[in-house]
């Protein structure tokens, strides 16, 4: 099951459903007997049932014992709303193997749906963005919603340059309820500039989730003599030499990953960094490890 | 500076390959997309700029190759002055030697003027002595050494070889290709007539060479020679053996003449010949009386010419005791005997005699005293008689066997040891007779008899053939004749009679020539001639005789061999007139008398208008590059592409160099 689940094999894989399908059983399989996964599988308590309470929630063996209606909750319960911000700025169509970036992170957002929504029957909702909000679909449960978010996930193709301030205003007034926000992006802005933006999302208490999304070429660029390189949102023209592309570059690219790791964590946000060549089984499970070590 | 083949500068068009790929191609590089320049500076490092010039270094040689190779192509050449090649002018002596030279004062003549072109030449400049005869033979290298030149020229000494303008013009050939310097051919010759080739292309010199003719003789002068003699090599009875003698006379009046047989230096017999204008007349000895053993004869004329050299022709005669023939036979068969008997005595000068012997009284024969046996259609063999016939083959006896109608009806043919088949009698055939159709012409029984045509076969024997070579075959492929080496020795079977029975072959004019062969051929008894030319070979040893040693001793009783070349040289080459005895490798004593070519006897002169055609080709030439001197000296090409391509190969090598190291560069960086 494992080679199913790199991301070059994924990429022939035209269905995201049946990508999502793929990484989110592969990997569970591969957790073996830990049933405690996801947003909000974990028993919290016991609540007394008032009226409007969904039923189904109600646990009928307690009240066989005590004739009284209990309704049973989980931990999850308290940020069960997943909502995903998909950078689709042209940066993200850049790839040096057969995943670009933009792909890799419909399959890590896929699969994220998949597990909340199949797994976890919790809501959730998706923001495409570059420099303007290009589509959302609320969060929700309702029956399809995983179709949306797929199709959604699938008419995400890059356009402009990223700007996260534009959009952040508009997830505001989106992102009324509290819940679980993860950005997908490859987040080339100052990480003082992309922490500050996103920053106001932690205040009505989402929980965000920073996955910085990176080809192994933009960590590590390997340049056999002078190149010209052409940015693919500015279309600026640069011509670079070997030498800086092994040292300072390289350099660069670590303070600036290192940066935004300690930024985006002083704020009370996590980090996770996602170079394209990962299995994707590996990066959820260290995600999901990491949450629920968390919580 | 010129080009032989200019044609080829068009290929300098092809420097546009490495300046597309290096100049134009490098700046049409492909930007490559990158998802953001966030983190890059436009900067020119150093080692671009070192690594841009190491380019530059690569491209420069890569069209220096380019170029140096359309040039090698091209073959450039610049006009050096050859003044000083013509200041290397060789001067050539060439003496001729030959017989004829030595007829009056020809050679000293030559040897004279030869002094004197010596004495005249520059100090400077170098020459080279050489004599010429049947081969042109180097007698000092190109020198200045006047005193080690005027030697060479004066120890030229006549020889008996005959001279030959072809292997004069062969040889400067061959020095003209390994010299290129002009050579001054001067020839001191008496120019004969017939040492010219038969073609006259074959004596036109090289280029180079200019030819000044020097003759020592400018007519034809009268001379008388004995052309030719023939005598036998070996003698068994002195009244059968003639002698006979061409006394020839070249540009000379009708004459008489006394011509006189010498046997080892005493006149035997004398006889006057009347010799007409330029005309040869033969005169004929009837006897040769002479010794037992080796005797030393010559013809000898009296003639008082200029050339007495050839006034005597000299041969050598071997006399000894003739072979003893044994011929069996039925005793009721008195043909066969008669017919073989008239045959060997008529053909074979008496080298051989015949006993016949009836089959039924041959029981107690010594049979190792006969040089061969006839076995004539015998129907039965005394079984004493056969293990003597068996042992004397095969300790190198031979046997002549002839099948007759009486062996026919035997099982198989006594002594030859083949099966009889089957007895044909072609009395039934269209013609009652069948004829030869093939014959091994390479078989000494049939080399002479003209492959036994004609001769009509009534009756054969057919009998089984393997293991013996077949002869003669009848047009019915019945071998006729087979040949068999048993032990050491020798076999031959005749499948049918040696009377005018079964065929008609003892009454065929092929019989005496059949007869004569088999019977030297059986014997082993060489037919030898007593006389050769000079310069022509002996064989010392055949390919079965190595490793035995020889003894030559020449005219002058020296003995010319080396103890090396008298163990393993195959041939001698006779280099003057005299008798010569020889020691060969199989034992024999031999003694040959060699005398000079006759036609060196001839000393017609070349007429006045081929030699300026032969001096005037070459002489031309050169007087027409001599007029030019002053012109042509200053402008010789000399070929530069050797250079050219030296500096291909070095271009090459640093190409490849900074190739290997602007490459290694790319790959650190990966």
């Amino acid at each position: 099951m494992q080679r199913f689940l790199d991301p070059a094999v994924l990429a022939r894989i035209s269905d995201l459903d049946l990508v999502a399908r793929t990484v989110v059983d592969g990997f569970v399989a591969g957790l073996h007997r830990s049933p405690d996964f996801g947003f909000s599988q974990e028993f919290a308590e016991y609540r007394a049932y008032t009226p409007g309470d969904d039923l189904r929630h109600v646990d009928w063996n307690v009240f066989a014992r005590t004739e009284r209606a209990y309704l049973k909750r989980y931990r999850g319960e308290t940020n069960s709303l997943l909502t995903v911000l998909l950078d689709a700025s042209n940066s993200m169509n850049y790839t040096s193997h057969s995943v670009s970036k933009m792909d890799y992170a419909r399959f890590i957002a896929a699969s994220l749906f998949y597990l909340a929504i199949q797994n976890q029957r919790d809501a959730a909702g998706l923001i495409v963005f570059d420099d303007e909000v290009r589509n959302y679909i609320r969060p929700s449960t309702r029956q399809g919603q995983l179709a949306r978010l797929m199709s959604g996930l699938e008419l995400a193709e890059p356009h402009a340059r990223t700007d996260f301030r534009k959009p952040l205003d508009h997830f505001q007034e989106f992102l009324r309820r509290r819940g679980l926000v993860l950005m997908l992006s490859d987040f080339f802005e100052p990480p003082e500039r992309i922490v500050r933006t996103i920053e106001p999302l932690r205040f009505h208490g989402n929980e965000v989730v920073l996955f910085h999304v990176l080809d192994p070429r933009e960590i590590r660029p390997e340049l056999g003599e002078p190149a010209i390189l052409v940015d693919l949102e500015t279309r600026e023209r640069l011509e670079v030499t070997p030498e800086y592309a092994q040292n300072e570059y390289r350099q660069k690219m670590a303070t600036h990953i290192d940066e935004l790791r300690d930024r985006a964590r002083g704020a009370g946000m996590d980090y996770f960094l996602l170079s394209t060549e990962r299995p994707l089984d590996e990066a959820l499970t260290e995600y999901l490890s990491i949450r629920q070590r968390r919580n | 500076m010129g080009f032989l083949a200019p044609w080829f500068l068009v290929g300098a068009a092809a420097v546009a390959v490495p300046l597309y790929l290096h100049l134009l191609r490098r700046h049409t590089t492909t930007p490559q997309p990158f998802s953001s320049l966030m983190f890059f500076e436009q900067r020119t490092q150093s080692s671009i700029r070192h690594r841009r010039l190491r380019y530059l270094l690569l491209l420069a040689l890569r069209l220096a190759l380019l170029l140096l190779l359309v040039l090698a192509f091209a073959d450039p050449f610049i006009n050096r002055p050859v003044a000083s090649a013509s200041s290397g002018k060789l001067l050539l002596l060439v003496i001729d030697n030959s017989f004829s030279m030595r007829a009056g004062s020809r050679l000293a003549d030559a040897k004279r003027d030869a002094t004197s072109v010596l004495a005249s030449r520059p100090p400077s400049e170098r020459a080279q002595v050489m004599a010429l005869g049947s081969q042109l033979q180097v007698l000092t290298q190109p020198t200045q050494d006047s005193v080690g030149l005027s030697s060479a020229v004066n120890s030229v000494q006549p020889s008996d070889t005959r001279g030959s303008f072809g292997e004069l013009a062969r040889a400067l050939h061959s020095m003209a290709e390994s010299a290129n310097e002009p050579i001054e051919l001067h020839l001191f010759s008496d120019m004969q007539k017939s040492n010219m080739p038969a073609n006259f292309q074959d004596m036109v010199l090289p280029p180079n060479v200019s030819l000044v003719l020097h003759p020592v003789a400018t007519k034809a002068m009268p001379n008388w020679a004995v052309e030719s003699v023939n005598a036998p090599g070996q003698v068994w009875d002195p009244k059968k053996a003639r002698v006979e003698a061409v006394i020839a006379g070249y540009n000379t009046p009708a004459a008489m003449r006394t011509v006189s047989l010498v046997v080892n230096g005493k006149v035997a017999a004398t006889r006057m010949v009347s010799v007409p204008a330029s005309g040869r007349a033969t005169v004929e000895f009837d006897s040769l009386n002479v010794p037992y053993g080796f005797s030393r004869c010559e013809v000898r004329i009296d003639s008082a010419d200029s050339l007495p050299g050839d006034d005597s022709s000299l041969f050598a005669v071997e006399r000894s005791d003739p072979g003893r023939v044994l011929f069996l036979h039925e005793s009721a068969d008195s043909r066969s005997p008669l017919y073989f008997e008239a045959a060997l005595s008529s053909a074979a000068e008496s080298a051989f005699t015949m006993e016949s012997v009836p089959v039924a009284q041959a029981s107690n024969v010594m049979l190792s005293k006969y040089a061969f046996v006839v076995l004539s259609d015998v129907s039965s063999l005394p079984s004493v008689l056969e293990n003597n016939l068996a042992s004397y083959v095969r300790n190198g006896g031979s046997v002549l066997v002839a099948a007759g109608t009486a062996t026919g009806r035997l099982p198989r043919v006594p002594v030859f040891g083949a099966n009889i088949l089957q007895a044909r009698y072609y009395s039934n055939q269209e013609d009652h007779f069948l004829n030869v159709g093939d014959a091994d012409p390479a078989h000494p029984s049939v080399q002479k008899a003209d492959r036994w045509s004609g001769v009509k076969f009534y009756y054969a024997v057919r009998v089984d053939d393997s293991g013996s070579r077949v002869v003669a075959r009848l047009t019915d492929q019945t071998p006729i004749l087979l040949d068999k080496s048993i032990g050491e020795g020798r076999v031959l079977l005749l499948a049918s009679g040696l009377d005018n029975v079964t065929n008609d072959f003892p009454l065929h004019p092929n019989f005496v020539p059949f007869v004569e062969q088999t019977a030297f051929y059986l014997s082993g008894t060489e037919r030898r001639s007593g006389s050769r030319l000079v310069d022509s070979f002996l064989q010392l040893r055949t390919s079965k005789e190595q490793a035995v040693s020889v003894e030559v001793i020449d005219p002058g009783g020296r003995r010319p061999l080396s103890l090396k070349e008298a163990t393993t040289a195959q041939s001698y080459q006779l280099t003057s007139s005299g008798f010569y005895q020889l020691r060969l490798a199989n034992g024999r004593q031999d003694v040959v008398g060699v005398n000079a070519d006759r036609r060196e006897s001839d000393l017609d002169v070349i007429p006045p208008d081929v030699l300026a055609l032969w001096s005037g080709n070459t002489s031309k030439e050169s007087v027409a590059s001599s007029a030019d001197q002053p012109a042509t000296e200053k402008n010789k090409p000399f070929g530069l592409w050797w250079y050219v391509m030296l500096l291909v190969l070095l271009a090459a090598v640093a190409e490849s160099w900074v190739a290997s190291r602007y490459l290694g560069t790319r790959r650190e960086e990966l």
